[in-house]
C-alpha cells in the first residue's frame, strides 16, 4: 500500500461522487420526501374540514342529545320533527346532505342500543365518535342511579394500572433502568447500521461497476494496486456516507428548532395557565419523565457508543469488501444483482435475529447471533444496552475483525482478476477459483 | 543494454494458455514492435510487463533487475479498451493520472496543459471528458499515458480509433518521444506504421513468438529476389538466363516499368550491365516484402504447422 496513491484515490472517489447532481439531489430531497410523508396527510386531514358529514339524531329519551360534540369530521344536528317513521323520507329528500340518522330508543339505558341508519356503510370512526359519549353517558346515569356519592371517586381509584420501574445493581450502587428505553436505543442502533451497510454497500458496488464499465480501471491498476484502489473507494463512501448524515443531521436540527420555535410560540398561553394552575403537562406525571430522564442517564452511553463504532466500522469493512468484490465480477450493474441478492439476505436476515433477540437478549439465539461476524453487527447493537458479559463483546469483536480483514484479503484477490474480466457472467464457482 | 528483458514466460488462464515460453530483449531507446493476430496473446504479455498480472513462468527484467512494484512509476500504459471518467474534467483527469505517477500537483498541471495545447486542445482542459468526440478522447488518453514523461512507453493498439490526420500526428509524437529517451513498446495491426517506426519486432501467433528480430534484416531474410525495373523502352522482354517478369505495366509518357524476378544465382550487378546494355535504363530497385505480406506469410505457415 502505498499511502500517497492511497489518498488520491480516496480523494478522487469521494469528490466524485459528492460532487455528483444525483448525490446532491438525493441528498436535499431526502428530508423534503420525509418532510411530507408526515406534512402531507396533516395538510389533508385540514382539508377534510371543509365538508364534514352532518349526523342527524332522534333522540326519543331526551336525555343524550347534547353529549355529542362536533368535530372535523361529523357534525351532529338534532332533529326534533324527524321520527323513526317519516326520517327515510327525510333522509331521500335532504338528498346526500345528511351521511346518516342515528336513532336513540327510549330504552336505552336497558337495552344499551342505538340505531343507525344510512345508504351507504358508515365509516367506522362514526361508531366511535357514537359509542364513546355514550358509553360514558350511560355509564354515570349507572352509577347515578345507586345513590352513593363517593361510588365514582371509588371506581376512578380502583382502576388501577402498574407501572414497572427497573433497578440494576453495578459497582457505583443502584440505578433505574428502563427495558423499553434500552429496546429502543438498542433497534436505533441496529437499524442505523442496517440502513448505512445495505445504501453505501450497494454504492461500493455500483462504483466498482462503473469503473469496469468506463474502462478505466485498467489505466488505473496498471499504477495502483487493486488494494489500493478497493480500500480508497470503500473508505472514500463510508465518508460519502457520514457526510450525508451529516447533512440530514444538521437539517433535522434546524427542522426542530423551527417547529420548537413555532410550536413554543403557539403553545406558550396553555403553558403559562397550566402553570399557574400550578400543575405539568397533562400526559406526562413528573414521576414518568424523570423515570426515563434517569433510565436515559442510566446507559453507560460512553461506552455504548464506543463499542458501537468499533462494531459498525467492522460490519461495514465486511460487507463492503463483500460488495466490492463481487461487484468486481460483474460488467454491468443489471447482472449485479445474482450476488447482491445473498449479501443482502444476510443483512435482512441479521437484522430480523435482532429483532427476534429484544424479547430475551441473553438466549441462546442471541449469544450465537452476536458472535457470527455476519450477523454481530446488528444482533450486538441490541444486545448491548442490556449489559453484555465482556468476554462476548470481546470474542465477538475478535472474530468480526478477524473476518473483515481476511474479507478484505479475499475480496482483493478477486478484484484483482475480476475487474479485467469481460464479456461474460460468472459463476459463485469461478469465483472461488479466482481467489486461489 | 536491455531495457526489457523478458524470459521464457508463461502464462496460463483457466483452460487456455496465453503465452508459451515467450522470450524477447528491448533495446533501450529503440521502438519495439509486437505484432500478431487477435487473441495471439499481446494484451497478456502487455499485461505482464505492466504488473497488472503475473506470469506462471519465467521472469521479466526491467535494466536487469526483476520488475519491482516500484517500476511502474517510469512507465506509461495505453490499454486497447480505452476508458476515463467520463464525468472528469479533461485538465483534472490528466492531472490525477500524473500524480498517481507520484508527480506533483504544480508540475503535472504544467505539463498537462503543454500537452494538451501540443495536441491542439487547449480550449478543452476545462470540458468535461464526456462532452469529447472519441478522437478527441483518444488524445486526452494517449496524454494521459506520456504527461509524466516515462522512461519506458507501451502501447496496445495505440493507432486504433484514430483518423488518418490523428494517426499522423500520433505517430509524429512518438516519435518525437523515442528522440527525447523513451524507450515504446507497442502492439498494433497497423503494418505500415511498424516499418516505418520500429527498429525490431515479435510476431505472437497462438501464444508463442514466432518471429523477431530487425525489421530490415528480416525483411531481407524475406526478400523473393523481387526487383522493379524502368526502362525507356516501350516494353521489356523476358531473359530466361537471367530473370522472369512478373508483372509489366507499359507507360505513355516514359517508356515501361516492370517488376522482375531474378533467377537464382544471378547478381544484381550481373542483371543491371545486361539490362543497362539491352535498354535504356531509368531505374532499378529492390522491392523487399512488406510487413504486411511477411505477416500473412508467417501467421499462415505457423498455422498450417500445427
Amino acid at each position: 500500500m502505498n499511502k500517497d496513491r492511497f489518498m488520491l484515490v480516496m480523494q478522487r472517489e469521494y469528490l466524485s461522487i459528492v460532487a455528483k447532481k444525483s448525490f446532491i439531489i438525493s441528498t436535499l430531497l431526502a428530508p423534503v420526501i420525509m418532510l411530507a410523508l408526515v406534512a402531507i396527510p396533516a395538510l389533508l386531514m385540514t382539508v377534510n374540514n371543509s365538508d364534514s358529514r352532518l349526523i342527524s339524531i332522534i333522540d326519543e329519551t331526551g336525555q343524550y342529545s347534547d353529549i355529542f360534540k362536533d368535530n372535523d369530521d361529523y357534525r351532529f344536528r338534532i332533529e326534533t320533527d324527524m321520527t323513526p317513521e317519516n326520517m327515510k323520507d327525510r333522509y331521500k329528500k335532504a338528498d346526500g346532505d345528511i351521511y346518516a340518522i342515528v336513532v336513540i330508543p327510549s330504552d336505552v339505558e336497558e337495552s344499551k342500543t342505538i340505531n343507525v341508519y344510512s345508504e351507504k356503510p358508515v365509516k367506522i370512526t362514526l361508531s366511535r365518535e357514537l359509542e364513546e359519549p355514550l358509553n360514558k353517558s350511560l355509564s354515570d346515569a349507572k352509577i347515578a342511579s345507586y345513590n352513593l356519592p363517593e361510588l365514582k371517586d371509588m371506581i376512578a381509584q380502583s382502576d388501577v394500572e402498574v407501572k414497572i420501574r427497573s433497578h440494576t445493581w453495578d459497582e457505583e450502587g443502584e440505578k433505574v433502568s428502563s427495558s423499553e428505553i434500552a429496546m429502543i436505543v438498542g433497534l436505533f442502533l441496529a437499524f442505523l447500521t442496517y440502513m448505512f451497510v445495505l445504501m453505501y454497500g450497494a454504492m461500493i458496488m455500483g462504483s466498482v461497476v462503473e469503473d469496469k464499465t468506463n474502462r478505466i480501471v485498467e489505466v488505473i491498476v496498471s499504477t495502483c494496486r487493486p488494494m489500493e484502489l478497493m480500500l480508497g473507494k470503500i473508505v472514500s463512501i463510508a465518508l460519502v456516507g457520514l457526510t450525508q448524515i451529516l447533512i440530514w443531521a444538521v437539517f433535522l436540527g434546524i427542522g426542530l428548532f423551527v417547529v420548537s420555535m413555532f410550536g413554543i410560540a403557539t403553545s406558550t398561553p396553555d403553558i403559562a395557565a397550566g402553570m399557574t394552575a400550578g400543575t405539568s403537562m397533562p400526559e406526562m406525571p413528573t414521576s414518568e419523565v424523570s423515570d426515563i430522564l434517569q433510565a436515559v442517564l442510566g446507559i453507560n452511553w460512553f461506552r455504548l457508543l464506543g463499542i458501537f463504532i468499533l462494531y459498525f466500522i467492522g460490519g461495514y469493512l465486511l460487507y463492503a469488501a463483500l460488495f466490492a468484490g463481487f461487484g468486481s465480477a460483474v460488467d454491468q450493474q443489471s447482472d449485479a444483482n445474482q450476488f447482491t441478492m445473498p449479501i443482502m439476505m444476510i443483512i435482512i436476515l441479521a437484522l430480523v435475529i435482532g429483532q427476534a433477540c429484544m424479547e430475551n437478549p441473553d438466549g441462546t439465539l442471541g449469544v450465537i447471533a452476536s458472535l457470527v461476524p455476519f450477523t454481530s453487527p446488528i444482533v450486538m447493537m441490541i444486545r448491548l444496552p442490556y449489559d453484555v458479559p465482556a468476554w462476548q463483546i470481546l470474542t465477538s469483536l475478535l472474530l468480526l475483525y478477524g473476518t473483515a480483514l481476511l474479507f478484505v484479503f479475499l475480496a482483493s484477490r478477486i478484484y484483482r482478476t475480476g475487474i479485467l474480466m469481460y464479456g461474460r457472467k460468472v459463476s459463485f464457482k469461478e469465483i472461488i477459483r479466482w481467489i486461489k | 543494454m536491455n531495457i526489457i528483458e523478458v524470459k521464457d514466460v508463461v502464462k496460463d488462464y483457466s483452460g487456455h494458455r496465453a503465452l508459451d515460453h515467450v522470450s524477447l530483449n528491448v533495446e533501450e531507446g529503440t521502438i519495439y514492435g509486437l505484432l500478431g493476430p487477435n487473441g495471439a496473446g499481446k494484451t497478456s504479455l502487455i499485461r505482464i510487463l505492466n504488473q497488472i498480472t503475473r506470469p506462471d513462468e519465467g521472469e521479466v527484467l526491467l535494466n536487469g533487475k526483476p520488475l519491482a512494484p516500484s517500476d511502474v512509476m517510469h512507465m506509461g500504459y495505453l490499454p486497447e479498451e480505452r476508458g476515463l471518467y467520463k464525468k472528469m474534467k479533461v485538465l483534472s483527469h490528466i492531472v490525477y493520472l500524473g500524480r498517481l505517477k507520484g508527480m506533483s500537483k504544480n508540475d503535472a498541471h504544467r505539463a498537462a496543459m503543454e500537452w494538451l495545447e501540443r495536441m491542439d486542445l487547449a480550449e478543452w482542459a476545462n470540458k468535461k471528458v464526456e462532452a469529447l468526440s472519441k478522437g478527441m478522447a483518444q488524445k486526452v488518453q494517449f496524454i494521459a499515458t506520456v504527461v509524466h514523461n516515462p522512461k519506458l512507453l507501451i502501447f496496445d493498439e495505440p493507432f486504433s480509433g484514430f483518423d488518418p490526420v490523428n494517426t499522423e500526428q500520433l505517430k509524429k509524437e512518438i516519435l518525437r518521444l523515442n528522440d527525447n529517451g523513451s524507450t515504446i513498446l507497442f502492439s498494433t495491426h497497423n503494418m505500415a506504421s511498424v516499418e516505418e517506426v520500429c527498429k525490431e519486432f515479435t510476431l505472437i501467433n497462438k501464444s508463442r513468438a514466432v518471429l523477431q528480430g530487425n525489421v530490415y534484416d528480416i525483411r531481407r531474410r524475406f526478400k523473393k529476389n523481387l526487383f522493379r525495373v524502368h526502362v525507356a523502352e516501350p516494353v521489356l522482354a523476358p531473359d530466361n538466363a537471367l530473370y522472369s517478369i512478373v508483372s509489366l505495366s507499359p507507360r505513355l509518357q516514359s517508356g515501361c516499368e516492370a517488376t522482375v524476378k531474378l533467377n537464382q544465382g544471378v547478381s544484381t550487378r550481373d542483371a543491371i550491365s545486361n539490362l543497362n546494355g539491352n535498354y535504356t535504363l531509368l531505374g532499378f530497385e529492390e522491392l523487399l516484402p512488406s510487413m504486411n505480406e511477411i505477416f500473412i506469410e508467417t501467421v499462415t505457415d505457423s498455422n498450417e504447422q500445427r
